[in-house]
């Protein structure tokens, strides 16, 4: 009898969600549309570009697969290399562009909704070109897979990290169908879900860095705080370029409001990044401590740090306070040079911790021992981490097709 | 069940590097200056000839410390690194997935990638090799001509190690990280 009850309840389950997905809206689209876009010289040349990364990517895939790990230039004293930073890059973009999300369908400013799903969509783009990126990082992806499972190290930071990166991967999937069929009490649950997951694991990205005890450059609570601030700095950034590729750089004036509501916004955490890096390289040297005051003179010295403050600092924040940003075109170009800068600042934490050779009494060991340790990525890292770049425009342009990424007028 | 550790009287290092080339005869590390499990640091002698000063030259033998609070432990999301029944820190290379968190958070530069399996490789007081064979030296030790290192239990009162560390001074590396190496540098 009980077989006869449970039945139709397990049925009606299965009916259900299969209701449910098979409801979810998608534009029925062929492969003719799918690759169908207009045909103006921007539009080509972006095509262009995408298409040369992927082929860089299956490029730079196939060298890693036949040469290993001697196909990166990373070495025994400078094991994390230009991958490593590539994946910080997208999954920073990735908790950004939740931050952004979340803003209309979970903390309901409603200037913001128009771009909720849009972003939403854009944060599972980048931390799927991420996980594609680290996947090929890290040597054995599978074994990391079982044994994550199976003897989770709970102490380990990256343990967590990726493992909340996972559980965000799912919420935010579950948040951007919630919002395709325009169920808002649903997408907001989820989405807040997703947000503080997020956060979390992102914060657990940056004491991956801080809980390093042997590096004192990085070792503290600076980057654990500090990536949840570039992360909204990133999401805002990538906001500016995927509306302005949405509107053409005409932007209707809907679009206009949320867009200086963004980058008032963005004025105030470029200025605290500037206080909170201008802190931290005075208390590095400060006092000279053997190890840290050292390496932060040596960053300033660095072409690359520069790179980051003059691109992701000082120009947006200069063209924002220009008009207080109430010229989003030229805040466009000002968030690409951002983004530029974001790449320097993710490459920058990745190389500067490891700039200090750890030889304490291997003063020298069979050649003279580097005062600095030197890297510069291979063409297999380079190819990969633009595949990834191309992953990232490949698959959002997809949705862009396959989804209505504007805001539902009924809600 | 023991607590190994390794007392180095380190002044007596003549810099033979026999106890590098034992070690990776014993536990088969590939050849390469950046594949090594152990290593003679050395001390360039300071000054400009003909004013040298020879006292300043020093070879100081290094290797894994050991830690009873290792950092590449604390790091290994998948527990590759683990404390085995003697104390000793070893890495399971079937858990290893060569994330090189490790690597990076060793504060003594001790790990390295072997080639061979594609995980991290370190010293394991001949864990695997000499010791489950029985012997009670590891391959460092037994070679050394001047005998500069002396293995042993650092939980057994009467063994050689307790004795030296008991009866001479000793310090250890970058002990302010709390790491509590098992490595003692005899002075």
């Amino acid at each position: 009898m009980s077989e006869t009850v449970e039945k139709p309840e397990q049925t009606g389950i299965i009916a259900k969600a299969k209701d449910f997905v098979t409801t979810i809206p998608y534009n029925k689209i062929g492969m003719k549309e799918l690759l169908g876009y207009e045909k103006t010289p921007r539009n080509q040349l972006v095509a262009l570009l995408t298409l040369i990364m992927l082929s860089m990517f299956l490029i730079g895939i196939i060298t890693y697969f036949v040469e290993g790990h001697h196909a990166y230039n990373v070495s025994k004293e400078h094991p994390w290399g230009l991958l490593l930073a590539v994946y910080i890059f997208f999954v920073v973009s990735s908790t950004g562009l939740c931050i952004i999300g979340s803003l209309g369908d979970v903390f309901g400013f409603k200037d913001y909704m128009l771009i909720s799903k849009r972003a939403i969509f854009g944060s599972i783009v980048t931390i799927l070109a991420g996980f594609a990126v680290i996947s090929v990082e890290i040597g054995h992806p599978i074994t990391m897979l079982i044994y994550n499972v199976l003897t989770p190290g709970l102490s380990s930071a990256i343990w967590w990290m990726g493992t909340l990166y996972g559980a965000y991967l799912v919420f935010m999937i579950i948040e951007f169908v919630f919002l395709l069929k325009g169920d808002m009490k649903w997408a907001k649950r989820f989405g807040l879900s997703g947000l503080l997951v997020g956060l979390a694991a992102h914060s657990n990205l940056g004491s991956v860095f801080g809980f390093l005890n042997a590096r004192p450059i990085a070792n503290g609570v600076f980057y654990p705080t500090y990536f949840i601030l570039t992360a909204f700095i990133t999401g805002v950034f990538i906001a500016f370029i995927i509306m302005g590729f949405r509107y053409k750089l005409e932007f209707p004036e809907k679009v206009k409001t949320m867009l200086t509501g963004l980058a008032k916004i963005q004025a105030l955490l470029i200025s605290i990044l500037i206080f909170f890096v201008t802190w931290k390289m005075f208390t590095d040297i400060y006092g000279g401590m053997p190890n840290r005051s050292e390496v932060a003179v040596h960053i300033l010295g660095s072409w690359t740090f520069w790179a980051e403050v003059i691109l992701a600092m000082l120009i947006p924040l200069f063209l924002i306070l220009k008009d207080m940003g109430k010229s989003p075109v030229v805040l466009f170009w000002a968030s690409l040079s951002g983004m530029v800068g974001v790449f320097f600042m993710r490459y920058n934490l990745v190389h500067d911790t490891q700039l200090k050779p750890l030889q304490m009494m291997k003063l020298k060991e069979y050649q003279p021992v580097p005062e600095w340790i030197h890297y510069f990525p291979s063409g297999t890292e380079m190819m990969i981490s633009l595949g990834g770049l191309g992953l990232c425009i490949a698959m959002y342009y997809a949705g862009t097709k396959f989804f209505n990424l504007d805001e539902d007028e009924n809600h | 069940m023991a607590r190994y550790g390794m007392a180095l009287d380190y002044k007596n290092c003549i810099n033979c590097k026999a106890c590098e080339v034992a070690c990776k005869e014993e536990n088969g590390v590939l050849m390469g200056a950046d594949k090594h499990r152990i290593w003679v640091g050395v001390n360039e002698i300071e000054g400009e000839y003909p004013l040298l000063d020879i006292v300043s030259s020093s070879f100081q033998p290094s290797q894994c410390q050991h830690c009873d609070e290792a950092p590449c432990q604390e790091v290994c999301p998948t527990n590759a690194t683990y404390y085995d029944k003697n104390g000793v820190v070893r890495v399971d290379s079937d858990k290893c997935i060569l994330c090189s968190y490790c690597m990076v958070a060793c504060p003594y530069d001790a790990r390295y990638v072997d080639d061979r399996t594609m995980t991290v490789d370190k010293c394991n007081f001949c864990s695997d090799t000499r010791l489950d064979r029985g012997e009670t030296t590891t391959a460092c030790q037994n070679t050394c001509p001047t005998k500069v290192r002396t293995f042993g239990d650092l939980d057994d009162y009467d063994s050689e190690i307790s004795e030296l560390l008991r009866t001479r001074e000793h310090f250890s590396l970058k002990a302010n990280l709390g790491t509590k190496p098992k490595l003692y540098y005899l002075t």
